[in-house]
C-alpha cells in the first residue's frame, strides 16, 4: 500500500516542483530522494509495518513476493534516475513532468504486483501504460518519437480492449472477478477458457511476447534512449509480475491446453527475439530485440509456476533490469548508436568498456554474473515440473545464440579501432556504473542475497 | 462475489442464448436490408454540388483542413475533465446522510486533489488565451 499511495503523491509533488523550481537539474535530486524514501518505506512494509491500514480485502493482497518485486522495481528506477537523469533533461522540455510520470508508472506497478481482483489488474495495467504513451513521445520535435508514441498508444489501447473483453468473459463464466479458479465438476467452460486466452493475449502484448511483439522494435527504437531504458526494464518486468500472479491464481480456468499454449509462445518469442537480434546493425534496435528474447526466458516462469519459478523471476527481474539500465545509460551518451559506434571504446574509456562488458555478459548469462543464475533458476524450475523437457534444451540453444550478438558489441569495443564520440561523463556516473556492475557480480555469486528477502 | 452463481448456472444453457442470437440476426439483417434497398431504389445523380461539404445549407467557404489553434482543444479537454467531477457528486449527494463524516472526508480529499490539479493547469498557463 505504501508504494501505491506514496508514489502517486510523489508524482504530484514532482508536477508542482515543475512549477515552483526552475532549476532543471534540481528535479533529478528531488526525484532521487523521493525514490529512496519510497524504497525504504516499501522495505519496511515488507518487514511487516505498513504506514497505512486500509482494508483491501478482495482487491489487493500484499505478500512478500509482490513487495519484493516492488523493491526491485523502485531500486532499478532509482539507479535509472541517478544514472540517466541528465539524459531525461535532454529528452524533452518538461523534465519535471517526465519524473512525475515515472512515479505514476511506479504506482501502477504497485497495483499489478499485488492484485487479487481482475478489476485491479485492469486499473494497474492502465495506470502503468498511459504515462508510457506520453513518455514515448516526450521529445515533441522528434518525428520518429511521435510515430512511436502514436503506434504504442493505438496498439496499447487495442490490447487493453482485448483484456477487458477477457475479463468480461471470465466474469460471465464464473460470476467473480477474483483471481481464483472457478471450475465446476472438473469441467472448464468455454467462456472461461476464452476469457483466459484473451487476457493472456493482452498481457503477452504488454510484455512483448511473440507473436504480439511487433510494436516493440519500432517503439523502443523511436522513443528517446532514456525512455526506452525505463520501458524495456522496469515496466516489462512488472508486466511479468502481473502475469505470474494471474497464471498462478487462475491456471485451472484456462483448460487442459495451457501448457502447450505457453510452450508455443515461449519458443516463438525466443526464436523471433534472438534470430532477429543477430542481424541488427543498430545497438539500440538490437537491445529492443534482445529484450524480446529475454522476455522469452522470463516466460519460462509462467510455464513452471512453482517456487523456483517465482524466485527465478525475481532474480531475472533484478539481473535484467540492472544490466539493461547500465547499457542504456552509456548508449544514451553515444552519438552513433550503431555497432561501429562502439569501435575502440576500450581505448578511450577503459573503465566504461569493462563495465559494459560485464553488463553484456550478464545478459548473455555467463557464470559469475547475475544473468547466469537467473537463467539457471528459470530452467531448473521447468525441469522440476517434469513436463516438456525439450523446452529446456531450446532455451539453452537460444541462450547460446544470444551470446553471439552480445559478444559482437564486446568485440567492437575491444578488438576494433575507431574514434569514439561520447558525451562527457562525470566521475559520479562512472562510480555509479561500477556500483551496478558490482551488484550484478554479487548477485551472480550469492543469488540468495536477494532471494532471502522473500522468506525473512 | 458468488451471489450470481445460481443465476449464471441457470442461464448457461445454450437455449437461453437463442434470443441473443435472434437479436444479432435481426440487427445485421436490418442494416443489410436498408443499405441494399437504398442502393437499389434510390436515384443516382452525381453532380459536383452533391460532392461538396454540407454546411447547414450555406455555401461552403474555404477548406475545412486548415490548421486550427490547439487552445480550443486544450480548453475543451480540460472542460470535460472538470465536468466529469460532477459525476462523483451525484451519488454522494444521494447518500449524503448515510455516508456521514467519513464520506465527507473522502469527498473533501477528492476535491482537494482536484483543486491541486486546477492550480497546476493555471500555473502552467494552460488557460491563457493570448500568447
Amino acid at each position: 500500500m505504501n508504494t501505491i499511495i506514496l508514489s502517486a503523491i510523489f508524482g504530484v509533488v514532482m508536477m508542482f516542483s515543475g512549477i515552483f523550481i526552475h532549476n532543471r537539474s534540481a528535479y533529478k535530486s528531488i526525484s532521487s530522494v523521493a525514490l529512496l524514501l519510497l524504497l525504504v518505506l516499501n522495505i519496511t512494509e515488507s518487514q511487516g509495518s505498513p504506514l497505512f491500514h486500509i482494508d483491501t480485502t478482495n482487491f489487493l493482497h500484499f505478500d512478500k513476493f509482490g513487495l519484493l518485486f516492488n523493491s526491485i522495481c523502485i531500486f532499478s528506477t532509482l539507479i535509472y534516475v541517478m544514472l540517466s537523469g541528465r539524459d531525461i533533461e535532454k529528452a524533452g522540455n518538461n523534465t519535471a513532468e517526465a519524473h512525475a510520470l515515472i512515479f505514476f508508472v511506479l504506482c501502477g506497478i504497485g497495483i499489478v504486483t499485488s492484485y487479487t481482483n481482475l478489476l485491479m489488474l485492469f486499473i494497474g495495467i492502465e495506470i502503468l501504460s498511459i504515462p508510457l504513451y506520453i513518455l514515448t513521445g516526450s521529445d515533441k520535435k522528434n518525428l520518429k518519437g511521435n510515430e512511436a508514441a502514436l503506434k504504442y498508444f493505438l496498439m496499447g489501447s487495442f490490447s487493453t480492449g482485448i483484456m477487458l473483453m477477457g475479463i468480461a468473459m471470465l466474469y460471465g463464466s464464473g460470476g467473480t472477478f477474483m483471481v481464483e479458479n472457478v471450475v465446476k465438476n472438473g469441467i472448464v467452460s468455454y467462456l472461461s477458457a476464452l476469457g483466459m486466452v484473451l487476457i493472456f493475449i493482452a498481457l503477452c502484448f504488454k510484455v512483448s511476447a511473440a507473436p504480439f511483439h511487433f510494436w516493440t522494435p519500432d517503439v523502443y527504437d523511436g522513443a528517446p534512449a532514456v525512455i526506452t531504458s525505463f520501458m524495456a526494464t522496469v515496466v516489462k518486468v512488472a508486466g511479468f509480475a502481473a502475469f505470474i500472479r494471474l497464471i498462478e491464481g487462475r491456471l485451472g480456468s484456462m483448460g487442459s491446453q495451457t501448457d502447450r499454449l505457453i510452450a508455443i509462445v515461449i519458443i516463438l518469442t525466443l526464436a523471433f527475439g534472438n534470430l532477429t537480434a543477430v542481424f541488427q546493425q543498430s545497438v539500440k534496435r538490437m537491445l529492443a530485440y534482445s529484450s524480446i528474447a529475454q522476455a522469452g526466458f522470463m516466460l519460462f516462469s509462467l510455464f513452471a509456476v512453482n517456487d523456483a519459478a517465482k524466485e527465478g523471476l525475481l532474480l531475472y527481474a533484478a539481473a535484467y533490469s540492472l544490466a539493461t539500465i547500465g547499457i542504456f545509460a552509456v548508449l544514451a551518451k553515444m552519438d552513433d548508436m550503431t555497432l561501429e559506434g562502439f569501435n575502440g571504446l576500450s581505448k578511450s574509456q577503459p573503465l566504461i568498456a569493462a563495465l559494459l562488458a560485464i553488463f553484456l555478459l550478464s545478459l548473455a548469462g555467463i557464470p559469475l554474473t547475475a544473468g547466469f543464475f537467473a537463467k539457471f533458476y528459470m530452467l531448473s524450475a521447468v525441469v522440476k515440473t517434469g513436463k516438456y523437457l525439450g523446452l529446456v534444451i531450446i532455451g539453452v540453444l537460444f541462450a547460446a545464440v544470444s551470446a553471439y550478438y552480445y559478444f559482437k558489441v564486446i568485440q567492437a569495443m575491444y578488438f576494433k579501432d575507431g574514434n569514439i564520440v561520447l558525451a562527457p561523463v562525470t566521475a559520479r556516473f562512472k562510480y555509479l556504473l561500477l556500483f551496478v556492475a558490482v551488484l550484478i557480480v554479487v548477485l551472480g555469486v550469492f543469488p540468495n542475497a536477494l532471494l532471502s528477502f522473500l522468506y525473512f | 462475489m458468488y451471489f450470481l452463481d445460481a443465476a449464471i448456472n441457470e442461464a448457461s444453457t445454450s437455449a437461453n442464448y437463442f434470443p441473443i442470437g435472434l437479436q444479432l440476426l435481426c440487427a445485421i439483417g436490418f442494416v443489410g436490408l436498408m443499405m441494399g434497398l437504398t442502393h437499389l431504389l434510390g436515384p443516382k445523380r452525381k453532380t459536383s454540388d452533391k460532392l461538396q461539404n454540407f454546411e447547414s445549407g450555406i455555401e461552403a467557404v474555404g477548406n475545412a483542413r486548415q490548421p486550427m489553434a490547439v487552445k480550443y482543444f486544450l480548453v475543451a479537454i480540460l472542460f470535460v475533465l472538470f465536468d466529469v467531477e460532477v459525476i462523483f457528486f451525484y451519488p454522494y449527494a444521494v447518500n449524503f446522510r448515510q455516508l456521514g463524516w467519513s464520506g465527507f472526508g473522502a469527498l473533501a480529499m477528492f476535491v482537494g486533489f482536484f483543486l491541486a490539479g486546477f492550480y497546476y493547469i493555471i500555473k502552467k498557463g494552460a488557460l491563457q488565451w493570448e500568447d
